[in-house]
């Protein structure tokens, strides 16, 4: 014995409190591995454990305020490590380990299993880039394989309705963890596939351990992705996290949020395709009636060119303008998620070249070939000649022909 | 009737357009076309609210729908 206490003479208490700094002092913050028994949850919600291992066993609890942080409950035969501090009960002089978290060990073993399954897979050509089909640009429905109250829901939710409130989204729900996880979620992507209820399908979770995530790396849900006619992106857990449906989909999103960013386009892209195209068929369509009207000017006087001239200048001005209301039109109902065109309508009326006929131009035609008359010379009298005004048409008769004179056409022949 | 259709489609009045040789009148019919794509498209995107919708029926049965009322 240490000479230090040899002529003293302590009381339970004294010596108690002695044990107790002297265990709480050196014992703290220690990190314990070993088998869970005699697990006993209390209705106060602590829980009371023993951990053994061959030879020893130490008395083990986990206070509330810290339990409901874990994402699993211990149970008896699990291999778990614990972190925490010894604590002394002088009442029974005990000891016991005060936990401040628990974690599943045989992770090691884990990723074994799961290195052997992926070669497996690998090997009877489940992971094949040559199998890998295009995700849909433009999916009019998206189907969702996950828990329907997880985060993993919520965020693909919120990325797809700010990035396109078009797509509908069908939830298919499974349990994303523990046992009977691994099959429900390969029979949603099977009865999807069976009913045809997507256009691609997006397969995930939220983040979680290495356990939680291990019914994306069962052989079921391989294969149902393998299997799948309608394209699939596996979106499992956190960007470092990777399961076996990662490389058996058609696409690996890192997350859930991605999975949407990636399967949804974006509607102001699609609003500013279009508007590109619409832009580049006015610019055509304007080359080719400053052709007709350099065709037409041997009938025109200088009034008529300067109206036209005026008249394409508006068509291109608003041109521009649908363009811009366009892109307006659609950033209101991204951020309020509802608007109208009733400008529309009448805008790109005016755009259109036959609203020049309405200002009392008319189109005449010979009826003999069909052709446009773009010069006197071609009719003779008694021609039949169809007149195309803006609303309907008339036959007429040639009856004189008169060439007109020509002043302001210089290259006249 | 999709976008994709529909992109598809003013590509092939864009390249038509683009030709020459083209009689205004088919000039004129084609850029109608198109605008009147562009005009249902716009119509389309800006009026189409998403369904968000919830899988309830069992493995072995037809698929029932109903709204899901998780959606922001």
């Amino acid at each position: 014995m240490n000479d230090l206490f040899s002529d003293q003479v302590f009381s339970v208490s004294d010596i108690t409190i002695l044990i107790k700094q002297t265990l709480e002092g050196a014992f703290y913050g220690v990190a314990v591995e070993g088998e869970v028994s005699n697990f006993r949850p209390a209705s106060s919600g602590h829980w009371y454990f023993q951990l053994n291992d061959n030879d020893a066993a130490i008395q083990a609890v986990m206070f509330k305020q810290k339990s409901w942080r874990l994402s699993f409950i211990p149970k008896d035969g699990d291999r778990v490590k614990i972190t925490g501090n010894i604590s002394v009960y002088a009442k029974r002089g005990t000891y016991q380990l005060i936990c401040e978290s628990i974690e599943k060990t045989g992770t090691g073993d884990i990723l074994a299993l799961l290195e052997e399954r992926k070669r497996r897979f690998a090997a009877a050509g489940y992971f094949d880039q040559s199998r890998k089909r295009p995700i849909p640009p433009f999916p009019t429905r998206i189907g969702v394989v996950t828990s329907p109250t997880g985060a993993a829901l919520r965020d693909i939710l919120h990325v797809s309705l700010r990035r396109n409130p078009t797509i509908d989204i069908v939830v298919l729900p499974a349990t994303v963890q523990g046992e009977g996880a691994a099959a429900m979620i390969a029979g949603q992507i099977a009865y999807a596939n069976k009913w045809n209820l997507a256009d691609v399908l997006i397969v995930g979770r939220g983040g979680g351990s290495l356990e939680d995530l291990l019914p994306f790396s069962e052989q079921v849900v391989v294969e149902a992705i393998v299997h799948s006619a309608i394209p699939v992106v596996s979106a499992v857990g956190h960007e470092i996290d990777w399961a076996l449906s990662d490389h058996a989909a058609d696409l690996r999103a890192p997350t859930p949020s991605a999975a949407a960013e990636l399967t949804c386009p974006d509607i102001e892209e699609m609003v500013a395709a279009m508007k590109e195209r619409v832009g580049r068929m006015h610019h055509m369509v304007r080359n080719r009636i400053a052709l007709a009207k350099s065709e037409t000017n041997v009938f025109s006087t200088k009034r008529m060119t300067e109206y036209f001239s005026r008249r394409l200048e508006q068509a291109h001005l608003r041109s521009d303008d649908l363009v811009e209301h366009m892109r307006l039109t659609i950033q209101r109902k991204v951020v309020a998620s509802r608007s109208k065109f009733d400008a529309f309508r009448a805008q790109t009326h005016a755009l259109s070249p036959l609203s020049v006929l309405e200002r009392g131009y008319a189109i005449v035609t010979d009826t003999r070939n069909g052709g446009i008359v773009k010069n006197a010379h071609s009719l003779v009298v008694g021609s039949d000649i169809a007149i195309r005004f803006a609303k309907g048409s008339a036959r007429a008769t040639t009856q004189s022909i008169d060439v007109m004179e020509t002043h302001d056409r210089e290259d006249e022949k | 009737m999709s976008f994709e259709t529909d992109m598809e489609r003013m590509e092939e009045i864009t390249k038509r357009l683009q030709e020459d040789s083209i009689p205004l009148e088919d000039s004129i019919k084609l850029f109608e076309e198109g605008v009147g794509i562009a005009r249902r498209v716009e119509k389309e995107l800006a009026e189409i609210e998403r369904k968000v919708e919830i899988l309830v029926s069992p493995v072995d049965e037809e698929p029932v729908l109903e709204p899901f009322g998780g959606d922001t």
